[in-house]
């Protein structure tokens, strides 16, 4: 047992301390709460919103980046009803949204890559009863595929992740 | 319908030999089946309950699983150390509101020495945010008067039979017979009350005391010639310089990401820092596949043990021609003899299940000290509980439709086939 532990821990030795991990198809969720507050940190390939990681060439491509940028502006994020969560602020950074010559800095050195930022901020009159958070990206973004999350809450931490079938993080 | 019970218990009875031996074959299956799920369930209860209250895990650059492994569980591989400096600016960052140095190397026959301060028994948690308690005495004292007290956990106590005023010797590395610590004896002045976690199986010193007894080693061996004296050690700068990990607790939880990335990209040395409920998640993710594994394959036994039944009964209607034939023109229909084997057969699997759970029993209560000593899981007794029970439920239900198949046999027999056998 120690050594299957000790094995797959190398196995999963996952370079947590990697800043911008990127992986087509898979984005990245913080969720983390606090008294009232509910937190949500999103992060997205480029990739999975829209297809493609460059700075748009035609119009087609500026439609679908306004198209990604419009739906992450609805809100895609869904606590659970009983908590009576209510939207606080929100931060959508796009990258290439000014056009091309808006290059996002942050992702210089990553050559062809391109993240998306989402972060929400949720205040609940009743956060003992908060014991979920829906998303409808995988609705929207086909290109993804899972949803990778980390909670840090109440209720202690946990790491699950968020499929197409299973868009409900519950703890 | 009594008198047919009645029937199948002593009919029964009559092959209790067959029939028992199908029942310990059951019974081994729903114990093995029972302790996967009861393992399963408590490892992760007792990793869980061991990391209350801690936001994160801080310690030199590795995988966060690895880090928290060692750092919390002192299990597994060591990390490198990192420096004090780094340690005093996390612990002054601004969104910390504590942090507890933590140094491990050292063991004492076997149960690992954790050098800390004070402030570990005020902010280390367990289960649902218990804090540590003294069984007897007091945490060793954080000045120089201290050095060279210890605290013990409770099976360090338990099984060493350590009381406060004790002296103990501190061996170099995690070798049961290493190299000891031998000209500087600790003092227990403390206990700690059990509390199904590492803490148990840990010996607590100060920080200072680490440095202390290394001062005259060098390269993990005593330096010849080189002799301090305890009470000479005092004298020396026994400031720590490295720790091997420090755990973090934070003012606002919600920060925890942030700090988390700030300390990630700390610029003196690489550090990481982990979320060790995270990090959990992560093992656990990764060990589904096991888990999985070997539930299926308990569950394959049970499936077995059950076929061994219906081999059993079928193989017994054989031989109970004369028997079922005579129940027969006695005035038993086909009905109570169809009954008279789904009874046979339910009985002997519900026995096969109390057994199973008895042994599961037995099995903890033998097993127990030696899986918390190698695997810091604490196993312990308690009824089944609602998955459990569900699982005993399903094996029950399997056995009725493994028994099926020998009722159905039973209840095609015609009478005559039994009364005038061709063999």
């Amino acid at each position: 047992m120690k050594r299957t532990i000790l094995f797959v821990a190398l196995l999963c030795a996952v370079p947590a301390f990697a800043q911008h991990k990127h992986v087509h198809g898979e984005g990245r969720l913080d969720v983390a709460i606090d008294k009232d507050s509910l937190a949500l940190n999103l992060e997205l390939p480029l990739d999975a919103a829209v297809g493609f990681e460059r700075a748009p060439k035609n119009d087609k491509e500026k439609a679908a980046l306004a198209a990604a940028a419009r739906v992450l502006d609805a809100v895609p994020f869904a606590p659970g009803a009983a908590a009576r969560c209510s939207l606080q602020s929100k931060e959508v950074r796009m990258p290439f949204a000014g056009g091309a010559d808006r290059h996002d800095h942050a992702h210089e050195g990553e050559d062809h890559h391109a993240d998306i930022e989402a972060s929400y901020l949720f205040r609940c009159a009743d956060p003992a009863a908060l014991k979920s958070v829906e998303t409808t990206l995988f609705k929207d973004f086909k290109r993804l595929y899972r949803l990778e999350t980390r909670r840090a809450g109440p209720a202690g931490q946990g790491a699950a992740r968020l499929t197409p079938n299973k868009p409900v993080l519950n703890w | 319908m009594k008198a047919v019970l009645l029937l199948a218990l002593k009919s029964a009875w009559a092959r209790r030999l067959t029939l028992g031996i199908t029942l310990v074959a059951i019974a081994l299956a729903a114990a093995l089946l029972l302790a996967v799920e009861r393992v399963r369930h408590d490892a992760r209860a007792s990793f869980a309950q061991s990391i209350a209250g801690v936001d994160l895990v801080v310690g030199a650059r590795t995988g966060s699983v690895q880090l928290m492994l060692y750092a919390v569980f002192h299990s597994g591989a060591a990390t490198n150390n990192i420096r004090w400096d780094s340690y005093a600016a996390i612990a002054s960052h601004p969104a910390v509101a504590w942090a507890v140095p933590l140094s491990l190397g050292d063991s004492h026959r076997g149960f690992p020495v954790l050098g800390t301060t004070p402030a570990y028994f005020d902010h280390v948690r367990y289960a649902d945010g218990r804090p540590l308690a003294f069984a007897a005495g007091r945490a060793f004292a954080g000045d120089i008067d201290g050095v060279f007290e210890t605290v013990v956990g409770s099976e360090v106590a338990r099984e060493l039979g350590y009381r406060v005023g004790d002296r103990v010797v501190v061996t170099h590395g995690m070798a049961e017979l290493g190299p000891e610590h031998a000209d500087k004896p600790f003092a227990v002045v403390g206990v700690l009350a059990p509390t199904g976690t590492p803490a148990d199986r840990t010996v607590h010193v100060s920080l200072e005391a680490i440095a202390a007894i290394h001062l005259d080693w060098a390269g993990g061996a005593p330096l010849p010639g080189l002799r301090i004296p305890a009470a000479q050690a005092r004298k020396f700068d026994l400031a720590p310089r490295e720790i091997t990990a420090a755990l973090v607790g934070l003012k606002n939880r919600a920060d925890v990401f942030r700090l988390q990335r700030h300390i990630n990209a700390y610029r003196g040395e690489p550090l990481l820092a982990a979320l060790p409920g995270v990090a959990l998640d992560e093992l656990w993710q990764t060990l589904a596949m096991v888990e999985k594994t070997l539930f299926a394959l308990s569950v394959l036994v049970v499936l077995v043990g059950l076929a061994g039944l219906t081999a059993t009964m079928l193989a017994g209607l054989d031989q109970r021609r004369r028997e079922l034939a005579i129940l027969r023109a006695l005035g038993a229909g086909p009905r109570e003899i169809f009954l008279m084997l789904i009874a046979e057969g339910l009985l002997v699997t519900a026995l096969g299940v109390l057994a199973g759970c008895g042994l599961l029993a037995a099995g903890i209560l033998g097993f127990a000290p030696l899986v918390q000593a190698q695997y810091g899981i604490h196993l312990a007794w308690r009824a089944p509980s609602g998955n459990e029970i569900a699982l005993l439920a399903s094996i029950l239900a399997t056995g009725l439709a493994a028994s099926l198949v020998p009722g159905w046999r039973a209840w095609r027999m015609s009478l005559a086939d039994g009364l005038t056998p061709r063999n």
